[in-house]
């Protein structure tokens, strides 16, 4: 183990600490705005060499602890644990380590307190966007989802009755998934759309 | 993701706290550090006490782009090649850190260490026993060996 020369200024750390709780004692006294960003990179120079990420070397960014208190930036981690999918130990200690038992650190100050994991680098697979809700008619213009109706002539007025009804009951969301066609609720509703203009279409056919 | 620029920021930190601090008896051929930092040579010397004390040896170290997610390819180079009980006569190194067993967490420092230790527990300088076999059969690099780590007593 070798002593870096940083650390072995010995009282230069800890009187730094002082002076930056003594700062956040009194958020009031200053300028908020100015002392928390002075903060948050303060905490990071001066005590440079303890958190420094065990891949990068760097000060850990994203940073995340395993459960055997070792410290990354989470990309860094992530890449690893990709790398060796099927042995993943802690780089450091060789202990067992997983993307779900490591926990995300955040400094104060921080405007991110989004858990890193979930963000960069996205999770490989499992993703499913959350169901937004759309004002009608938000989006038709895109016209990428396919509105993915065949519907033949004979099986028409059932499907027809169908979605009807459902629409009757303005569940344009809430459908239970389809079993093997996976729509999201958007094209779900844009085929009630495309449905409603066809009915009205017959419709005006009839009567003409 | 880790990027080119993120891989030659930590060789550079690993270059400066090499040479800032080596460890006895190694120094960095500096010479030999490309500009992408991508090849080092360290002169190692072997440990007073030990079987090769007195002896100098050149361990040659490069770094594919997926360091130090990717280990090194490591391996002695040069006319002097320590004979030893694993390390075969064309340089090659059979030690599982250099494979499986490598972890980001270990260093050109670290690897150098092991190597160092590795030599001065050796009781005996003797070749690999399937020595010839392999070097004649074996590819240009060790990374490419399939190796099988016998016991790690020598
Ligand atoms: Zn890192
Ligand atoms: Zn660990």
């Amino acid at each position: 183990m070798h002593m870096r020369p940083d650390e072995g200024e010995g009282s230069g750390g800890p009187m730094n600490a002082d002076e930056a709780e003594v700062r956040q004692r009194r958020p009031m006294d200053e300028e908020g705005a100015s002392a928390e960003p002075d903060g948050a990179t303060g905490t990071s120079t001066q005590q440079d060499g303890h958190f420094e990420c065990n891949i990068c070397l760097d000060t850990a960014k994203d940073a995340v602890v395993s459960r055997c208190g070792h410290l990354f930036c989470w990309p860094c981690l992530y890449q690893w644990l990709e790398t060796r999918p099927n042995r993943q130990t802690c780089p450091v200690c060789k202990a067992g380590i997983s993307k779900d038992n490591v926990i995300p650190l955040y400094g104060r100050g921080s405007s991110n307190q989004q858990d890193p994991r979930e963000k960069l680098p996205p999770r490989p697979q499992g993703e499913r966007p959350e169901p937004e809700t759309h004002g009608p008619f938000h989006n038709f213009g895109l016209g990428d989802g396919g509105f993915q109706m065949s519907f033949g002539i004979g099986a028409f007025p059932f499907g027809f009755f169908a979605s009807t009804f459902n629409i009757g009951n303005g569940q344009f969301g809430g459908h239970p998934p389809r079993p093997n066609v996976p729509q999201n609720p958007e094209e779900q509703f844009l085929s009630k759309v495309f449905l409603w203009v066809a009915v009205l279409f017959m419709f005006w056919l009839l009567m003409a | 993701m880790f990027s080119n620029t993120a891989m030659q920021k930590r060789l550079q930190k690993e270059l400066m706290q090499f040479q800032q601090e080596p460890p006895k008896g190694m120094t960095i051929d500096t010479e030999s550090v490309s500009n992408t930092l991508t090849t080092w040579i360290v002169h190692i010397e072997g440990a007073e006490g030990s079987l090769y004390h007195g002896e100098k040896f050149q361990l040659q170290f490069r770094f594919s782009n997926r360091y130090p997610f990717d280990s090194p390819e490591v391996m002695f180079v040069g006319s002097e090649i320590p004979v030893h009980p694993h390390i075969y006569s064309n340089g090659h190194i059979c030690l599982s850190i250099l494979t499986d067993d490598w972890s980001p967490a270990l260093s050109v420092q670290s690897v150098c260490l092991s190597i160092l230790s590795m030599l001065s527990s050796c009781t005996e300088k003797k070749h690999p026993p399937d020595n010839s076999f392999y070097v004649r059969t074996c590819n240009k690099s060790p990374k490419k060996t399939k190796w099988w780590y016998h016991d790690d007593s020598v």
